[in-house]
């Protein structure tokens, strides 16, 4: 019974951290019908403001030694502002692009964040020593929940909610829907087009960060190729989900979060490091059964 | 013109291949490390080309090509080692692996041949997924080699490098295999194959209804790119005589990737051209990291700082001419026109 | 003065010229309708009145604003509302979502409700299926729900591209004595593209025809004869029809 729900635990929280990153990704396919292979690097950009800049192997605390609400505050900003000046150099110029462009676009713009970053802080991971009371483990009906993981189910909870409430309720939101449906329609009836996508891009950054802080309290670590991985799961989650659907992607990021768990218990040892490539194995299963995805949007399907 | 060659369109091919020759006459009127950096030229050409069979024709952006340079190189690595090495650093290899001491071209056929049989089983999956969602697929399939080969330390040595291979591959051999793939290339791009994907390409229904079925030209068109791009993973283990599976990973990706775009991703021009242009734009900005000195001052560019460039000219070439330098025209041989026939430029359309 | 005015504007797609040099002028409270032949230019005349196309040369000014090149949600906040060809409306959203989408603009909350009950007024349908999804109405119905959702940005001129694309002709007859209802009610200037000629006639204002991007009639169609029509349509000038004419 206690293994069982600590694998739920283990399950949720990896989850969590991959439904916000699946949501990040999909809010701006959703607005925009681009795949923005730069997020991970902006997840890893904004998370550097914690540590000074310098090639040593050991970095001094810059925002990191700040007081936790400000600290948490100026990493959030700094992924929302690196997110809303990316859309505004970059992205505004491809609006009408193909996707394969717009892919190979985001895709160099993350290559150039990660170069930007090896440039001024070397390729070696930094220890970075966040609120290390959030590991103290609690005891939850026989389970060792460290906090921290109860921290990310819980903002992931009440991210989800406010994030589906704010879409169906708000003006903010409708205008976001609307854009993400027709976009030129949109602009006809008076929709500030730019306006929205920013707000997309805005709060796709404020998620990223968002992953990157439980990220580094999780591991005590940054590194700059932290975001790949993460962010190669979250377009997976996104797929398997779904392309367009922001609940398909959440639900796909807690699928594979869910899997992971089970296969990092039940995989015999050596075959445990393999456990990524068993991870992608079974979504391209899944893609088979379902090629568009979990839960079907007019994003994919053409009229004919 | 002789009508075979009109109706072939060998003039582009035959324009290409020159070229490639030029590069490599002059490059024996300089030192020996301009030789090594046009055999390399050369390599990326064959990588690039295969690229371009699929990215060119189909419109999809694939991200995990590199992961069959890699089975390539690999594969080349596995069967032209000397046994006893591999003994010693490859305990997990079947016998049959071990003991194999293969010429070197019938090894490099061999890894791409591996290559394109991993192709058809993973295209058979990844290619019935719209464009987009098939993209991504691509780009896991990356990770997945990566992950089985950074960590089947008895097969592949892991994370770690295999030293030792044996490198029979200088300009002349990579020139050869330069000018197979592009024939290569352009045997697909004229059949009914390549046709039949640049037709789904532009309106996928209107092709149905002509009869193509998209995801068996796809897959036609992956299964011999993932071939040709073996074929480049085997020449580089060749030529380098080191693999490691990061050296097949995001930053070779992005260099391919980024030489294809260039060039013009719809056209077999542009792949080659794409390769050239990069290459020397990528040895200048070396040379300026390394330090250049010009008059009295010294210019010396932070290690890093090559990659940024490079990013950030791909990012205002898709900004200002996604279409690429070529714009999805060929380079093609002068042409005659005789007033009796009718005026057939060799040219693919744009 | 004129709400509209457009003066010598060109517009082309790549090699071919979509507008040529055209000029037209609208007062306030008319009603324009624009017909014309396949690839005369009529969707693209409002697509750049509208600001989804910049033209190459030439102005339009709106309600004495130089719109020429401006952003479309900058037009739209200048009182100006199109219909688009096709309806396009936003398939997931519900019927009440759609009609609230062209409201951001406005201040006036209550002057907002105000509208949407008249447009529920005006439309019964849209009240009846208020909140089903936008995507489920059959094509009259959504014709009826594009129009009134153009008329909740509270334009003066508002322009249809093809209202009785894919509707049976009873339909059409619905939508059109709605638009005729909202002109005088409302004191709409209608700028109306619409492939039926006779339907053109039918709706009486001002008529303009248009043939490869020039206009080449224009006038109270009561006053215009059949045969002018048609030979401006066609396109023959005094000359009788025979094999041997390209």
């Amino acid at each position: 019974m206690t293994a069982a729900l600590q694998y739920l635990f283990d399950a949720l929280s990896l989850g969590s951290l991959y439904a916000l990153g699946a949501l990040g990704i999909a809010l701006i396919f959703g607005v925009m019908r681009l795949v923005n292979f730069a997020h991970g690097d902006v997840m890893t950009f904004a998370i550097f403001v914690l540590i000074a800049p310098t090639t040593e192997a050991v970095a001094p605390l810059w925002v990191g030694a700040w007081s936790t609400p400000l600290l948490v505050l100026t990493v959030l900003v700094a992924g929302a502002a690196l997110s809303i000046v990316s859309e505004w150099l970059v992205f505004r110029h491809l609006r009408h692009a193909t996707p394969a462009t717009t892919m190979m676009a985001s895709f160099a713009l993350g290559f150039v964040l990660q170069n930007t970053l090896l440039v001024l802080h070397s390729s070696r991971p930094k220890a970075v020593n966040l609120w290390p009371t959030l590991s103290a483990p609690m005891n939850l009906w026989g389970a060792r929940v460290p906090g921290l993981q109860l921290l990310m189910i819980g903002i992931t909870m009440a991210l989800l909610i406010g994030l589906a409430w704010m879409l169906k309720r708000s003006r903010v939101g409708l205008e976001m829907r609307v854009a993400a449906e027709n976009f030129d329609m949109a602009r006809m009836l008076g929709v500030k087009a730019n306006r929205v996508i920013l707000m997309a891009f805005g709060l796709s950054g404020t998620l990223a960060a968002l992953i990157g802080l439980l990220m580094v309290s999780q591991t005590g670590l940054v590194d700059i190729r932290m975001g790949g991985p993460m962010m190669l799961v979250a377009f997976v989650s996104t797929v398997i989900g779904g392309l367009g659907s922001l609940g398909g992607a959440v639900l796909g990021g807690f699928l594979i979060g869910a899997v992971s768990t089970a296969l990092q218990a039940w995989l015999p040892l050596d075959a445990r490091a393999f456990r990524d490539a068993f991870v992608y194995l079974a979504v391209i299963l899944l893609l088979l059964w379902r090629p568009d995805g979990l839960f079907v949007t007019s994003a994919v399907r053409q009229r004919v | 013109m002789n009508p075979f060659f009109q109706r072939h369109r060998l003039g582009t091919p035959l324009v290409l291949c020159l070229a490639l020759l030029l590069m490599t006459l002059l490059s024996f009127t300089g030192s020996a490390g301009l030789q090594r950096t046009v055999t390399e030229i050369l390599i990326r050409v064959v990588m690039v080309v295969g690229l371009f069979i699929f990215v060119g024709h189909s419109g999809v952006m694939s991200f995990g090509h590199m992961a069959f340079v890699g089975i390539g190189a690999y594969g080349v690595a596995w069967t032209t080692m000397e046994p006893s090495m591999k003994l010693l650093m490859l305990p997990g290899l079947h016998t049959l692996l071990q003991q194999a001491d293969l010429p070197w071209v019938f090894a490099t056929v061999l890894g791409a041949l591996l290559a394109a049989f991993v192709a058809l089983l993973a295209g058979s999956v990844i290619l019935r997924l719209s464009g987009i969602a098939a993209s991504i697929a691509t780009f896991s399939l990356l990770a997945i080699f990566n992950v089985i080969y950074s960590n089947w330390d008895t097969v592949t040595g892991g994370a770690s490098s295999i030293v030792g291979i044996p490198t029979p591959v200088e300009d002349w051999q990579a020139l050869a295999f330069a000018v197979l793939a592009i024939v290569l290339a352009h045997l697909h791009s004229i059949s009914r194959y390549g046709l039949g994907l640049r037709s789904v390409r532009e309106e996928p229904v209107a092709a149905q209804s002509c009869g193509i079925n998209a995801w068996r030209q796809l897959l036609v068109a992956f299964v011999l790119s993932a071939f040709v791009c073996g074929l480049g993973g085997g020449l580089d283990a060749q030529f380098l005589g080191v693999v490691n599976p990061d050296a097949y990973y995001l930053s070779r990706t992005f260099t391919c990737l980024t030489m294809l775009v260039i060039g013009g991703s719809a056209s077999l021009s542009g792949a080659v051209t794409g390769v050239i242009v990069l290459s020397v734009l990528i040895e200048l900005l070396v040379r300026f990291e390394a330090g250049v000195t010009l008059g009295a001052m010294t210019i010396h560019l932070p290690t890093g700082s090559q990659e940024i460039v490079v990013g950030v000219v791909m990012v205002l070439m898709l900004i200002r001419r996604p279409a690429g330098l070529m714009r999805g025209r060929d380079w093609s041989w002068p042409m005659r026109s005789t007033p009796a026939k009718a005026n057939l430029k060799a040219r693919t359309p744009n | 003065m004129n709400l509209l005015e457009i003066h010598d504007l060109n517009v082309r797609y790549g090699g071919i010229t979509a507008l040529h040099k055209l000029s037209l002028s609208i007062k306030a409270g008319e009603t324009v309708m624009v017909t014309g032949p396949n690839g005369a230019g009529k969707s693209t005349l409002l697509k750049t009145i509208a600001g989804l196309v910049k033209p190459q040369h030439g102005s339009v000014v709106f309600d004495g604003q130089l719109i020429t090149g401006c952003a479309p949600e900058t037009i739209a906040a200048a009182g100006f509302s199109m219909v688009p060809e096709g309806r396009q409306v936003f398939n997931s959203l519900t019927v009440l979502e759609n009609l609230r989408v062209g409201t951001g603009m406005r201040r006036n909350k209550l002057a907002v409700a105000a509208d949407l009950d008249y447009v529920m007024d005006v439309f019964p349908v849209l009240r009846e299926r208020a909140l089903s999804q936008a995507g489920m109405l059959s094509g009259g119905q959504q014709q009826m729900l594009v129009i009134g959702r153009g008329l909740m940005a509270a334009p003066r001129l508002l322009v249809i591209d093809e209202p009785s694309l894919g509707l049976a002709p009873l339909v059409t007859d619905q939508v059109y004595e709605a638009l005729m209802r909202l002109r005088v009610e409302r004191e709409l200037t209608l700028l109306i593209v619409e492939q039926s000629a006779s339907r053109a006639v039918m709706t009486g204002g001002r008529m303009l025809m248009l043939r490869e991007g020039r206009i080449v009639l224009e006038g109270d169609p009561r006053q215009l004869t059949a045969h002018q029509m048609q030979q401006a349509y066609f396109g023959y000038e005094d000359e009788p029809v025979t094999a041997s004419t390209p």
